[in-house]
């Protein structure tokens, strides 16, 4: 019934709009020529009033949303990237400013009300070499400090000896996380019917010793300071490894393996601590009914749409100190133990398999 | 007020088509007068209502989502009256959601934003604009139409199928859009098949047109217009249709490649795809490749978007500012290097596909690089404002606001054009606020700049002035307030149904209400455009000019030295009915030192040279 009414009320609102702005325009022509004059003036007026309710708005929104913007950079990449950011933002704010200010206040100075002759002034070729110049040189500064830390990011050469492997592999609607275990190795998958049953999703192969202490975790355990490398597949459609603490974020695609590097600077227990001196996370968590930084948690999410429950695939990650990794490491029960067959399958005749490895 | 018609008016033998009033009468039938015209001036219009029609049907679809997001805890009883089965209990389904952001995209990308906008305007304005009767094909341009139609009548249709439309993202990427049977995605059933089946259609409907749109201005021209005298809106159509011609195609391909994967197990697309366990028979494809044809077209399609709107603002500013536009071969330049530009930055939007890393280095490069040729067109608009005698008529102000915008939006692209940025920013929020605001608000302040701009030489009315800068206001005011804090939401991934799952996602619930509300207002005051534009067909107010000699209404309402000002009020087959005016001079002789304008086809005086 409130729907029907406010709707109601919504077309006799907009009858009697329409009817106003008709005899507005009756009356101004009943007047003679119809005349933008006026318009213009009162136009001015309110574009000039818009810059500054624009300007207010945006300091407010940020005064507001600027605490809740980012969380905190928790890997070495991620502050590099974040300063880059920063400055990317200063130097467009500063252009923002000065182009929105130049395009109000002439629109408000050199509307006809003033009565001004319109200047004949078609071009000047320095103005346009300035302004393709000064665009063309800030550019160029951000390119090469963008190319230099995406190159740094990327870099295999540099990556360090003792790095963690972990192992993901998304799923509508769930991320498979696998670790090689205590001997460091994991074991090979083979993608063939033979390999690939609903207890093996991921095709792992028995007959390689290697695979018999994997395991697969239900959070994402990864050590403060050691490096991690991120193997990253997908069995169905594509879904997108994203780390949001961590500035990580790699597609898993079907049939071609991805991966991404980086290296936690904090541990979960260190955020918290971080974040217990943050104003916004003093507030209280309605379902804990806790100061909100006492939960915190490292979340792995998907960041690319695949299917109806996209926006629900969470796993929690865990930062620790490498003596409370080995710990949990010790904790866990290989896949083998539980799923795999109780005598050893005989190694399949079929050459032409495809083997994909893991190390 | 000024007419522009200073052709004598004599009916020579050259015409093969004779339009002369006396003879103004094919007997046409309502059915080749409003259904199958060949006429530019109907398919225009055909075009803009269609357009019109899509744009409430995308802008309803986006409200309905952000009642969901907005409000993800609250049921609506009403949306179970209208939708059943999708909203049960009156919360919309995630399998609904998805279907809304996909058919959102996919109607407002193309639909409204690329038919409705270079269909109508191309359509209009190349003909009246370069002087010419009509198309180089009439016929072609009426089957462009008509394919468009038919592409409308599939997307629409794909409504009301069990399976419900699309639901896998209007980018269609595969493998999620590329398994038809497996149930990995009830919206990739027939609802996308049918989704196939309407962009191929639309593509066909582009690429007619746009061939059109080229051969007209390059073959078409009336005497005297040489390419250094057209106006920037058809440097701007044409070029549009240049990249359509040139990406289209690929987009074309990769999406019969992919219906090929869904219907007859080809595997193009796919390679190892493994459900519930078990190992499907794909090999050897690769769900990347989709990616790459699709922003062949995708990138280029948001200049296809952009350009018509940034021709349209150019002409509308320098005319309501009465003064020549700033830079005019700058202008075009930046046009031809945004062309060029265009066809190579399409990878940025695959940075975290694990491409190999040289690629993300150089895609930000040439990313980074269009901004220069959009810095270029600010400055100008900017510079063509400066000094002017600016009339603030609703089309002016929509084209301070499309220059507003553009700069907003435009800024932030240098955010994510930077492959070490888009890492943390690619598909959040933030991409959604940048795009948003680039190509969708900004290109639909030019089309509305061109709409209320043009509308008298359309239906030789105006529309209303005062509900036109009613709607201005509540679309600037109102755009801002939706997607300027969106910017904030930098790590929240995109295409959410509910942020509930995450904690760290949960720090804006009364932010996306906010959103939401100011989306909802956005929506409604869109609908005054609609009342005013429909109204104003009939009962606006009419164009006053002066009959001349032939009989003919001639009108100038802005005063502008374009050519389609020269043909009568009334919009006769042909356009002119005599001779076609010849060309004299450039489009924007403003401001000069005794004449206030000089029309197009005035003759330069002895002596006088042109000096831009």
């Amino acid at each position: 019934m409130t729907t029907l009414l406010s709707f109601i009320v919504l077309v006799l609102l907009f009858i009697v709009l329409v009817l106003v702005a008709k005899a507005s325009e009756v009356s101004a022509e009943l007047k003679g020529k119809f005349d933008f004059f006026n318009q213009s003036k009162i136009n001015g007026y309110l574009l000039m009033g818009f810059l500054v309710l624009m300007f207010v708005g945006s300091a407010y929104s940020y005064k507001l949303l600027a605490p809740v913007m980012l969380p905190k950079s928790a890997s070495i990449h991620g502050v590099q990237t974040d300063k880059l950011f920063n400055v990317t933002m200063l130097i467009i704010l500063v252009v923002f400013v000065l182009t929105q200010v130049a395009l109000f206040y002439f629109a408000y100075r050199y509307n006809e009300s003033f009565g001004q002759k319109a200047l004949f002034y078609p071009h000047n070729n320095t103005l346009e070499v300035v302004w393709t110049v000064i665009p063309a040189v800030v550019l160029t500064g951000l390119i090469a400090m963008g190319m230099y830390e995406w190159y740094g990011i990327f870099n295999v050469e540099k990556r360090a000896k003792d790095t963690l492997v972990v192992e993901a592999t998304a799923k509508q609607f769930n991320w498979m996380l696998r670790y090689s275990g205590p001997d460091g190795k994991f074991g090979t998958r083979i993608i063939d019917t033979e390999h690939i049953t609903p207890t093996n999703e991921l095709g792992i192969n028995w007959d390689d010793k290697n695979s018999h202490d994997d395991f697969m975790a239900d959070k994402m355990y990864i050590v403060k300071d050691r490096p991690v490398l991120v193997k990253i597949g997908a069995l169905d459609v594509l879904h997108s490894f994203y780390l949001p603490h961590f500035r990580v974020k790699m597609d898993a695609v079907p049939g071609i393996p991805t991966e991404f590097y980086f290296v936690p600077t904090m541990t979960t227990e260190e955020m918290r601590q971080y974040l217990s001196t943050q104003e916004w996370w003093q507030t209280i968590n309605p379902e804990t009914q806790e100061p909100r930084w006492k939960t915190f948690k490292y979340e792995l999410a998907c960041a690319e749409l695949c299917g109806k429950s996209h926006y629900g695939m969470q796993k929690e990650v865990v930062v620790v100190t490498q003596q409370e990794y080995d710990e949990w490491v010790k904790g866990q029960t290989a896949i083998y133990s539980t799923v795999a067959p109780k005598e050893p399958t005989p190694p399949a005749a079929d050459e032409t398999k495809t083997a994909l490895l893991s190390h | 007020m000024q007419t522009a018609h200073t052709v004598e008016h004599a009916h020579t033998a050259d015409h093969s088509h004779v339009h002369g009033h006396d003879e103004h009468h094919h007997e046409e039938t309502f059915l080749t007068k409003y259904i199958f015209s060949q006429d530019h001036k109907m398919i225009s219009k055909q075009f803009l209502v269609t357009g019109i029609f899509w744009g409430i049907v995308g802008g309803l679809l986006s409200v309905l989502f952000r009642l969901q997001l907005g409000w993800p805890n609250e049921t609506f009883p009403f949306l179970e009256t209208f939708l059943g089965k999708w909203a049960e209990g009156g919360k919309i389904t995630n399998e609904f959601y998805y279907a809304l952001v996909t058919m959102h995209g996919t109607i407002l990308v193309f639909f409204v934003l690329t038919g409705g906008l270079s269909g109508t305007f191309a359509n209009l304005l190349i003909p009246y604009q370069i002087g010419a009767r009509d198309m180089a094909s009439p016929f072609m341009n009426m089957l462009s139409y008509w394919f468009f139609f038919s592409a409308s009548v599939v997307m629409l249709f794909s409504f009301f199928i069990q399976t419900g439309p699309a639901s896998g993202g209007w980018t269609a990427y595969p493998p999620l859009n590329g398994l038809r049977d497996t149930g990995v995605n009830l919206g990739s059933g027939l609802g996308f098949d049918l989704w196939i089946l309407g962009m191929s259609l639309f593509i066909v409907s582009s690429l007619l047109g746009g061939l059109n749109y080229v051969a007209t201005v390059l073959n078409q021209r009336t005497k005297g217009m040489s390419m250094w005298k057209l106006p920037l809106t058809m440097w701007a159509l044409m070029f549009t249709a240049v990249i359509g011609i040139l990406s289209f195609p690929a987009l074309l391909a990769g999406c019969l490649l992919l219906e090929f994967d869904r219907l007859l197990d080809t595997s193009f697309y796919l390679n190892n795809i493994v459900i519930n366990g078990q190992l499907l028979g794909y090999k050897g494809g690769s769900p990347i490749l989709f990616q790459h044809l699709f922003w062949f077209l995708g990138h280029p399609e948001v200049y296809i978007i952009i350009l018509p709107a940034m021709g349209l603002v150019s002409e509308v500013l320098s005319i309501h500012s009465r003064k020549p536009i700033f830079g005019y071969k700058a202008m075009v330049l930046s046009i031809v290097a945004i062309l060029v530009l265009s066809f190579i930055v399409w990878a940025h939007h695959m940075f975290v596909t694990g491409l190999n890393p040289n690629l993300g280095a150089i895609f930000t490069l040439f990313t980074l690089l269009i901004a220069i040729p959009s810095a270029i067109k600010v400055f100008n608009w900017i510079g063509t404002l400066w000094k002017g005698n600016i009339r603030l008529s609703s089309a002016a102000l929509f084209a301070i606001g499309f220059v507003s915008m553009f700069i907003t939006g435009g800024l932030t692209g240098i955010i994510l054009g930077n492959s070490a940025i888009d890492i943390q920013l690619h598909d959040t929020m933030f991409v959604v606020a940048h795009f948003h605001i680039v190509m969708g608000v900004a290109a639909f302040f030019g089309m509305f700049a061109g709409v209320y701009h043009w509308f008298p030489r359309l239906y030789g009315r105006f529309m209303n002035e005062t509900l036109g800068q009613i709607h201005f206001y509540i679309t600037l005011i109102g755009a801002y307030a939706i997607f300027f804090p969106m910017h904030f939401m930098t790590g929240l991934p995109r295409r959410y149904y509910t942020y509930a799952n995450f904690e760290s996602f949960n720090n804006f619930n009364h932010l996306a209400a906010f959103i939401s509300v100011a989306a909802i207002i956005v929506f409604l005051g869109q609908l005054i455009f609609v009342v005013n534009f429909f109204y104003s067909i009939f009962n606006g107010r009419k164009v006053k000019g002066e009959k001349a000699a032939d009989g003919y209404e001639y009108a100038n309402p802005w005063g502008a030295t374009t050519i389609e000002w020269s043909a009568p009020v009334d919009r006769l087959h042909g356009n002119w009915p005599g001779e076609i005016p010849t060309v004299h001079r450039w489009p924007y002789d403003y401001a000069l030192k005794d004449r206030e304008f000089i029309p197009q086809t005035e003759p330069l005086k002895p002596g006088e040279v042109e000096n831009h």
